[in-house]
């Protein structure tokens, strides 16, 4: 029963009546998806340099006030169909018909169209293959979750493949590198610089987050709970450090460990000098408040970072009301909001202690070489400048550092191990549909999905081989995100339309009562985001500094394959279950009540 | 044969006229009810004076006609909730007495199954269809009388029912659950119970096992943990597996061709367990979504031929 002197609601005992859950429980999910350090620090805020106009705090407020409009509407979606599981069913159900005919046209149109180009097959051709691209795209589109699995199946599953390898650089370049260079190991650190060292990392990391998803999110919970605490409190202890360090120390102390760790003297100034001479120009100092003409093209990059707090958001249970949808939007708001205020705090204290100057050419130094820039100058120093690292070098001594560096760690541990988790909830859910065999859902004795796992763990390997010995594979980083903004955009334009497009279902959700200007939150929301999404896709597909757009064969090459692999799937399985006498257009068939 | 079988609609009068729609719409043989079918909450609908007074899903409603009432009622039903209709004397009378509330919940859920087996009855009625109800742990046992007065609905619990070649072995107990509900055992009582049912099977592997509590450790059973204060873990993400030992261990002692199961919302899914196909298909009564699973039986081989999970 409900407490206070007018009850509106009465409960009796019954299965699955719960008191509730914490909204810090979502938060911490959020926040660690959200991750400040793994993806803010190395991905996003290393490419401060290349767009020197670019304003680094505007592009960070800009891009947390962007992707609340996701966190709202994903909160909206949770909220009217609480236990679909996410994008694939969110969308299966509302993409029918026009609406599932029109997102099948414009992805599969301008993905045929651009793979048309790449291959350099001329304009006729090109045009020909996005007519064709339309068409079936439509086709696809028109059956019931058709456009849903090609989606959610990209986004979800097929794309984490090159996220292996990513969360594997970040190993090397947040722990393994600089823990092994602190521990004197300099020889070992330099092997994990080398391709083999690479492809070594990424097969760690696929064997952690394997075994975490064996481990079960129950046990990961744990984890990922302590994770936040030893991060949070590392971090406070490296922003009192730079608080209470002035630039000065930190250019001694840099010259000291630089000299002592890699034989290198007055690294400071020469790093600077070094990217200055590459550049034409040393970089500028931060204006915190500016807002310079290349702020937006900063969002992009930023979106590498802070796109996800709807990561894994799945709501539980009964939904009993706005409660719920204003608990699950608080735990992502809290997450953006909070990651957000901590990269500015981050920012600031950057160019106050390392200087501005110094931070951005340390990291286009590093960055430049990493991502395979044509005549880049090698890095002054042989691991990345990366800022705990930087940090602990402000307290002269190598035990306290390496605890540090680390304590650090949590913030990689605390983020990794829901990697495959996602993708093992994706196949499943292709398996109870029939798309993907039932041994794809096959679990062991002691629950741990194996033939899920191998799904995601071979494509993994193989990335992760790309990744390491090919050099240009390292420039589809961003391909990455993309792939996953699309899966959003997808869900961004079901929850858009699903007002009008599924009246009952909305009318009856607790999301119903909120509008504004007449217009349903959730549509607005959805809305704004379809926009912010679509504009941030052009700018990858047609901006060169993105480095994963059109003048990137082999980019848009691997998205085609992508792409084209999963309605291929789709396609297939529907032919050879039909072959079986079973339809999957039934699966999101709605029974008439009357 | 095709079967379609639901599970745990609690109370969502869509769903219950979706699922006895089901049978023409999805050209099924029988359908299959695996329980929890009765509500688990009430709405009070406070008379004004004026007109009416509610709060759905933490939102008020003032409702000044009888046809706005009745929308708001079919709403409230169609959510799996049960409309009442109170003055405000009465509304502080059952804040102040549990008694006065439990008596109107139990009034409420055998008016709403009667209601629903003349539906039933109606419906179904010249179709050929057959239709096996067999309520679950949270339905109260005099439920079961009613169903069973039913002209075309079958009382599963407790029964064995013969289908086309196949046995429809049923029960709705479930180990135990923290919500210690109408019906549940302790693991050997429930395998037990199972015994003794499937005893009176000829061929266990010409059987279809619908039991409401899924086989434990199969993914059918994955739901969110939950702490001492029955509050969801880690936001709900930290699944545990919470289904039944006895179930599991009796599939793989009889091996039935096919075997239904519910209880775990979350749990949708399908599993072979030895030779045996094992299903969950979830529920989302609260969408006015039915998921249900239609299985093609081969009544010549006793084996499944297809099947398929859906949202209907």
């Amino acid at each position: 029963m409900t407490s206070g002197t007018t009850p509106s609601l009465f409960l009796r005992n019954a299965t699955g009546l719960v008191k509730g859950w914490s909204g810090f429980d979502a938060f911490i999910y959020s926040f660690m998806s959200v991750n400040l350090v793994t993806l803010g620090m190395f991905y996003s805020f290393l490419t401060f340099g290349w767009v020197p106009d670019g304003s680094p705090i505007a592009a960070i407020v800009i891009s947390a006030i962007a992707v609340t409009f996701l966190a709202i509407t994903y909160a909206g979606l949770i909220a009217v169909m609480p236990r679909a599981g996410g994008d694939y069913v969110w969308q299966s159900r509302v993409l029918d018909g026009i609406p599932g005919a029109v997102s099948g046209a414009v992805v599969f149109g301008i993905g045929a169209f651009l793979v048309g180009q790449a291959l350099a097959l001329g304009d006729a051709v090109d045009l020909g293959a996005g007519a064709v691209g339309v068409v079936g795209g439509a086709l696809l589109g028109l059956r019931r979750g058709g456009i849903g699995f090609v989606l959610a199946a990209t986004g979800w599953w097929f794309i984490l493949a090159l996220w292996a390898p990513i969360y594997g650089a970040i190993l090397t370049v947040e722990f393994v590198q600089p823990v092994t260079a602190l521990a004197g190991l300099e020889g070992v650190s330099s092997f994990f610089g080398t391709p083999d060292g690479v492809f070594a990392v990424s097969l760690i990391v696929i064997a952690l987050v394997t075994a975490l998803v064996a481990l079960g999110m129950a046990g990961y919970a744990r984890v990922q709970r302590a994770s936040l605490y030893v991060g949070l409190a590392v971090l406070a202890v490296v922003f009192v450090l730079m608080l209470v360090s002035s630039q000065a120390d930190f250019q001694r102390a840099f010259d000291r460990e630089a000299s002592s760790l890699f034989g290198v003297t007055n690294a400071y100034q020469s790093t600077i000098d070094t990217t200055a001479a590459f550049y034409g120009a040393p970089f500028a100092g931060l204006d915190p408040f500016g807002f310079g003409p290349g702020t937006l093209a900063l969002v992009p990059f930023m979106f590498f970072w802070i796109l996800y707090p709807n990561w894994g958001a799945t709501l539980y249970g009964e939904v009993r009301g706005a409660g719920d949808f204003r608990k699950v939007l608080n735990g992502m708001l809290g997450g953006i909001w909070v990651t957000a205020v901590l990269a500015v705090v981050f920012v600031l204290l950057a160019a106050k202690t390392f200087g501005w100057e110094f931070f951005q050419a340390t990291n286009a130094n590093f960055g430049d070489t990493f991502y395979g820039v044509a005549d880049a100058p090698a890095p002054v120093i042989p691991v990345w400048g990366y800022p705990p690292l930087l940090a602990s070098f402000l307290v002269d001594s190598r035990v306290v550092q390496i605890v540090i560096v680390v304590l650090f760690g949590a913030w990689f541990l605390g983020w990794a191990g829901t990697l495959f988790l996602s993708s093992t909830r994706m196949i499943f859910a292709a398996a109870f549909d029939r798309i993907l065999p039932e041994a794809a859902a096959r679990v062991s004795d002691r629950g741990v999905p194996i033939v899920a796992l191998l799904l995601i763990m071979v494509p993994s390997v193989v990335l992760s081989w790309f990744y390491a010995y090919n050099a240009d594979f390292v420039g589809l980083t961003l391909d990455a995100t993309l792939v996953i903004a699309v899966t959003f955009l997808g869900s961004a334009v079901a929850a858009t339309i699903l007002p009008w497009w599924k009246k009952e279902l909305y009318a009856n959700s607790p999301v119903a009562r909120y509008s504004i200007g007449g217009l349903p939150l959730i549509s607005l929301a959805g809305g704004i985001t379809t926009v912010i999404l679509a504009w941030v896709l052009v700018e990858w597909l047609t901006n060169g500094l993105y480095g994963i757009g059109v003048g990137n064969t082999q980019s848009i090459i691997f998205l085609g394959i992508l792409y084209g692999a999963a309605a291929v799937l789709y396609v297939v399985a529907r032919l050879y279950r039909r072959a079986q006498g079973i339809d999957l257009e039934a699966i999101h068939a709605e029974i008439p009540a009357e | 044969m095709r079967v379609f079988f639901a599970t745990d609609i609690h109370g969502s009068e869509v769903c219950w006229r979706k699922f006895l729609n089901a049978g023409t719409f999805h050209k099924a043989d029988v359908l299959i009810m695996g329980g929890d079918m009765t509500g688990k909450a009430m709405v009070p609908i406070v008379a004004t004076g004026a007109g009416w007074e509610v709060t759905i899903q933490e939102q008020g409603h003032v409702l000044s006609s009888e046809d706005e009432a009745r929308a708001m009622e079919k709403r409230i039903r169609d959510r799996g909730y049960y409309p009442v209709r109170l003055g405000r004397d009465e509304l502080d009378a059952w804040a102040a007495d549990p008694g006065l509330v439990d008596a109107r919940f139990r009034s409420e859920m055998l008016a709403s199954v009667e209601r629903w087996m003349a539906l039933a009855d109606e419906r179904l009625a010249g179709t050929g269809i057959r239709c096996i109800v067999s309520p679950a742990n949270d339905d109260m046992f005099e439920i079961d009388p009613i169903i069973d007065r039913a002209e075309r609905v079958e009382l599963g619990e407790a029964n064995t029912i013969e289908l086309d070649g196949f046995t429809l072995v049923s029960t709705g107990w479930a180990n135990p659950t923290p919500w210690n509900t109408y019906r549940e055992l302790p693991e050997p009582e429930l395998r037990e119970r199972i015994d003794g049912l499937v005893a009176r099977v000829s061929d266990p592997r010409r059987s279809i096992f619908n039991f409401h509590a899924p086989p434990y450790g199969s993914n059918l059973d994955s739901a969110p943990r939950l702490d001492a204060e029955m509050k969801y873990v880690a936001g709900g993400q930290a699944l545990v597996p919470v289904g039944s030992r006895a179930v599991r261990e009796s599939i793989l002692a009889y091996l039935p061709a096919l075997s239904l199961h519910g209880h775990i919302h979350e749990g949708k899914g399908a599993v072979r367990i030895g030779s045996t196909l094992a299903v969950n298909p979830g529920s989302s009564y609260e969408d006015g979504v039915l998921q249900a699973a239609i299985v093609d039986l081969d009544t010549k081989k006793g084996s499944v031929k297809r099947y398929l999970l859906i949202n209907g």
